[in-house]
């Protein structure tokens, strides 16, 4: 008998009172998250933490589409955090200097060389590539089984970082184009203008957080919406068993593809304004670690929980620039020991990753259904349909 | 098995479009490997009029591959008994190394010891590194692994990172952020003798040495020996296994236990041909070793030892030739093609891989 | 081809696993409307045989025409989408979604709902979307499922409840035939009879060529039209449930094992 025989456990998903009050408490959170930036002044280091926290949240939302809906073991995220960064490096910059195309930018830079475009532009842009870098990346992935898509993944977000940090000399060593000016990288970029608003600059900080808020905000609605929708259903029966799936009629890899195309844009679109945030784009940002840093703020928050990831990123964000350096920092000297905390990051965050998988797997806003599988073991453990149709 | 045929049946040929395809699979992945050593071969006939580089850095790319073979035994087992990618294999072959450059100086062993001690030293340093990293991994699989047995495969995954994690601050903690050397105990780029115009130095044979009886003592014992049996019945089928009698949990601690022993030997190999010692060490050659038991064909212990010497040869045609910076991309390159066109590698069987 | 009324034929079809052959040149047809049905002991390829039928194995040799259209070797998802559906030996229902999701999966195919039709959500989605579940619920009200277990959770449900779900998903696409992988099993003679007549009457309302393998000797002569019975991979015989349960091939094939 099928595991899904076997479980007879029951669980409900919400029903119509907690749908209600949950969207009060959205509405209030969002309210306040608007309201925020008015209480610092408008330079504060604060505005810049929550600025970055909005930014990594579009990226966490990205990556949940697809870990968290779709159930792929993705480990290569940064790539897309990569090109959605170095198309603003490109196109908002003076890194083409042989070329001199300027489209929706203010004055000031219309005699500066190089590509410049609005940063709307830029935003679409990063989009359309990485969606599309999404699909190439994840196109050899489809036949292999979780373990496989992980390294494939991981392999390629690799890849993508030697292109960065070699990016001055060719690509694998052929030919001299430079592409991405290596661990130097691509500085200064433009800053973001938009129509109607003053352009935006470093003192006052409120605009950009404003616009990540914004942002932030498309994204959440675009995820509330895939999830609910047939696209969301049909993530979660190829999540849970593929075979059952596509015998269903589910076209699992075009499913598939769209999960790793539309998390991918999420993250280049994060990319970009990433770029545009601190100005400047070098390889040096791309590393695995990047990966994994977002991959625990949705296992923290809840996996495949849009308000869970939210949560988890903004908590994880705060907590590696601020958390960390402030209040950790300090804490030896007070207890009279002399070492250097920061020394420990990554361990910490390795034991919390371990804790977290073996005592909480569901994270802090658990989605129900994941939470069912994950604790509970209900619906895991199936085939690939391409181990099956051999 | 003949079946008793009620329909007339002319004798059926065996092999199918799907086997078909595979073969020429496996040659387009041969095809694949050979071509930097191909292409640098032809371009050092042109050059130099002979091949002595290429043989170089085949035998560099040997005694590198000696080592990547251990680890990726140690990956190559534990996923053909639990289907699993252990991904905290690297850190502890990072600190085996790390285990034997602190004992090398806790028993005093310098480039001045000479003869009986040294070898004696660097005896006691291997088995203390083989013990200690076998212990290691065998921890991590009661920890990390066990408890999640039925989970989805997000979920040991996650916890062999968090692992890895924690065993690179260790090793962070313990010898710096910055590459340590370590001191050349057996004068690892001495020439030892000349071999069809290659310089074969000590560290070359050191690799060999150390490698190939721990190789031959592994696949004995897994062919001959009981508890090496239990291991390829588990691997086959756990559940028939378990009605047999075998301790499948003792089993499956055992093949973890064997990996890291194998990963610690190549830890203080590692330490003595490179000289040097580094806490990130483990995720590269990790990487690079996982890729060699995907190209022998994972599961497949031959396989392991086959690709990591392949690997190895690529890696350092790589190093040596276009730039160390653009290794990890292009082996990483491969291993995304084996697992697309051919995921059983070459010497595994279908049913029993990635895809 | 299949202008002589079969729905779906087979030609030869062979499936090879690394030198093992588990299914041997079987061609066979069922023709439109009919319920037919597939016996063998264990072990004789029957699910093997289904699943090449649905694209979830790629055959070694052979042809399967579906519809008048060749679909040997087609992906499982295109062949459902041409109007071929199946329900699993052990029960393949998705564990975390309630009864109406699982249905609305089965109804896939049959929804034209896009990605930015998701995120915009304009009217003809909306409608799409409410219709698709008025006939999912329609579904599970035809299969016998309780109104008030319609919006539970699949895996909690009893084990009898789940197979109707299972029926209603695999309806949801509105097949022309409909594959039952024992459907049966588990069942005690009255669920087996139930199920028997529930079929008839799915055949009749329904419009649909029923396909079974099946065990239950009882089920299997009461409902069929037409048998076919595979041993070791390889037709041995077929015909009416008379000519079949008369056949010594059969019988030695089934060694005294009947229920």
């Amino acid at each position: 008998m099928s595991a899904v025989a076997k479980a007879g456990r029951a669980f409900s998903l919400p029903g119509k009172g907690s749908k209600k009050r949950s969207r009060v408490l959205a509405a209030l959170a969002i309210l306040g998250a608007i309201i925020l930036p008015l209480f610092y002044e408008s330079g504060s280091p604060w505005v810049e933490d929550y600025t970055i926290a909005l930014a990594y949240v579009v990226m966490a939302l990205g990556l949940n589409v697809v870990v968290g809906f779709a159930g792929l073991l993705d480990l290569g995220y940064v790539a897309f955090f990569a090109i959605g960064a170095y198309t603003i490096g490109w196109f908002a910059s003076g890194h083409f200097a042989q070329v001199n195309i300027h489209v929706g930018v203010a004055e000031q830079l219309r005699d500066v060389p190089g590509i410049h475009l609005n940063y709307l532009l830029i935003a679409v842009i990063a989009i359309v590539l990485a969606a599309a870098l999404g699909a190439i990346l994840g196109f050899p992935t489809l036949r292999l089984r979780g373990d496989y898509i992980a390294i494939v993944t991981l392999a390629f977000g690799e890849i993508i970082h030697r292109v960065a940090v070699n990016g001055d000399e060719g690509v694998f060593g052929i030919g001299e184009f430079n592409l991405t000016n290596g661990r130097s990288g691509i500085n200064p970029i433009d800053k973001i203008d938009l129509p109607f608003v003053e352009r935006f600059t470093t003192l006052d900080l409120r605009p950009w957080y404003w616009l990540a808020l914004a942002i932030a905000l498309v994204i959440l609605f675009v995820n509330v919406r895939l999830r609910d929708s047939r696209l969301g259903r049909a993530w979660i029966a190829v999540r849970e068993d593929e075979v059952a799936a596509v015998s269903m009629g589910v076209p699992t890899t075009k499913v598939k593809l769209l999960a790793y195309s539309i998390g991918a844009a999420m993250g280049g679109l994060g990319g970009s304004f990433i770029g545009a945030f601190y100005e400047q784009v070098n390889a040096d940002q791309f590393e695995f670690s990047f990966s994994i840093f977002v991959l625990a703020m949705i296992i923290l928050g809840g996996l495949g929980s849009v308000w869970g990831v939210v949560v988890g990123a903004v908590a994880l964000s705060l907590i590696n620039t601020r958390l960390i350096p402030d209040v950790f920092n300090s804490v030896p000297q007070k207890i009279g020991l002399d070492f250097d905390l920061t020394q420990l990051g990554f361990g910490i965050f390795g034991f919390l990753l371990v804790i977290m998988m073996v005592l909480r797997p569901q994270g802090m806003i658990p989605e129900k259904r994941r939470a069912a599988e994950l604790v509970d073991h209900i619906g895991t453990g199936s085939e690939s349909v391409y181990e099956v149709r051999k | 098995m003949e079946a008793s045929s009620a329909s007339a049946s002319a004798p059926r040929p065996r092999r199918t479009r799907g086997d078909l395809s595979d073969e020429i699979a496996k040659y387009v992945l041969i095809g694949l490997l050979l071509i930097m050593p191909v292409y640098y071969g032809i371009q050092d006939l042109a050059d130099e009029g002979d091949l002595s580089r290429l043989a170089t850095n085949i035998k560099d790319g040997l005694s590198n591959g000696a080592i990547l073979a251990l680890i990726a035994i140690g990956y190559t087992l534990v996923y053909g008994i639990i289907e699993l990618i252990n991904f905290a294999h690297g850190d502890v072959f990072m600190l085996g190394t790390l285990v034997s450059l602190g004992f090398f100086g806790t028993i005093g062993l310098t480039e001045a010891t000479g003869g009986a001690g040294l070898f004696l030293g660097m005896l006691l340093t291997l088995l203390l590194a083989m013990v200690a990293c076998g212990t290691l991994n065998t921890m991590i699989e009661r920890v990390a692994y066990r408890p999640l047995r039925g989970a989805p495969r997000l979920a040991p995954l996650i916890t062999a990172i968090g692992f890895s994690f924690i065993l690179q601050n260790v090793g962070l903690l313990w010898i710096g952020g910055s590459h340590r050397s370590v001191p050349d105990l057996v004068g690892s780029q001495d020439r030892l003798f000349e071999f069809a115009g290659v310089t074969v130095s000590n560290g070359d044979v050191l690799a060999a040495v150390v490698t190939v009886p721990l190789v031959l003592l592994l696949v004995n014992f897994i062919n001959k020996h009981r508890l090496g049996r239990a291991m390829r019945a588990t691997a086959q089928d756990p559940e028939a296994a378990r009605l047999m009698g075998i301790n499948v949990d003792t089993t499956i601690g055992l093949t973890f236990l064997l990996g890291g022993m194998m990963a610690g030997a190549a830890g203080i190999v590692y330490a003595l041909y490179q000289t040097d010692a580094w806490f990130f060490q483990g995720f590269q050659a990790g990487l690079l070793a996982f890729t060699s038991a995907v190209l022998g064909g994972i599961g497949n212990l031959r396989g392991a030892v086959l690709g990591g010497l392949i690997i190895g040869i690529i890696q350092q045609l790589s190093d040596n030739r276009i730039a160390t910076e653009w290794t990890p991309a292009i082996v990483f390159a491969y291993l995304v093609l084996i697992l697309v066109f051919r995921p059983q590698g070459l010497l595994g069987e279908k049913g029993r891989e990635a895809g | 081809m299949s202008a002589n009324g079969s729905i779906l034929e087979t030609d030869g079809l062979t499936k090879i696993f690394g030198g093992l052959v588990a299914v041997d040149a079987v061609t066979f047809a069922v023709r439109r409307g009919e319920i037919a049905s597939i016996i063998g002991p264990n072990g004789a390829g029957k699910t093997t045989f289904f699943n090449m039928l649905t694209g979830l194995y790629k055959p070694s040799f052979g042809r399967v025409v579906f519809d008048g259209r060749d679909v040997t070797g087609a992906r499982p998802d295109k062949i459902t989408k041409s109007g071929l559906a199946r329900t699993f030996q052990n029960i393949r229902l998705f564990g975390t979604m309630t009864c109406v999701e699982n249905v609305l999966v089965g109804r896939h195919s049959r929804m034209r709902a896009s990605v930015w039709g998701a995120i915009l959500r304009p009217p003809f989605e909306r409608r799409e979307e409410g219709e698709g579940r008025d006939v999912a619920r329609e579904l599970l009200k035809y299969v016998g499922v309780n109104e008030r277990f319609h919006n539970t959770v699949a895996s909690s449900l009893p084990y009898g409840d789940q197979r109707r779900v299972e029926i209603a998903r695999a309806l949801a696409s509105e097949p022309r035939l409909l594959l039952l992988d024992e459907p049966t099993a588990g069942m005690n003679p009255a669920e087996s009879a139930e199920l028997t007549q529930f079929m008839q009457k799915l055949r009749e309302e329904r419009d649909l060529s029923i396909l079974l393998i099946e065990h239950d000797m009882k089920v299997v002569m009461g409902v069929s039209e037409h048998i076919t019975v595979l041993d070791h991979g390889e037709k041995i015989a077929e015909g009416t449930p008379q000519e079949v349960r008369n056949n010594p091939k059969v019988v030695e094939a089934y060694l005294g094992k009947q229920e």
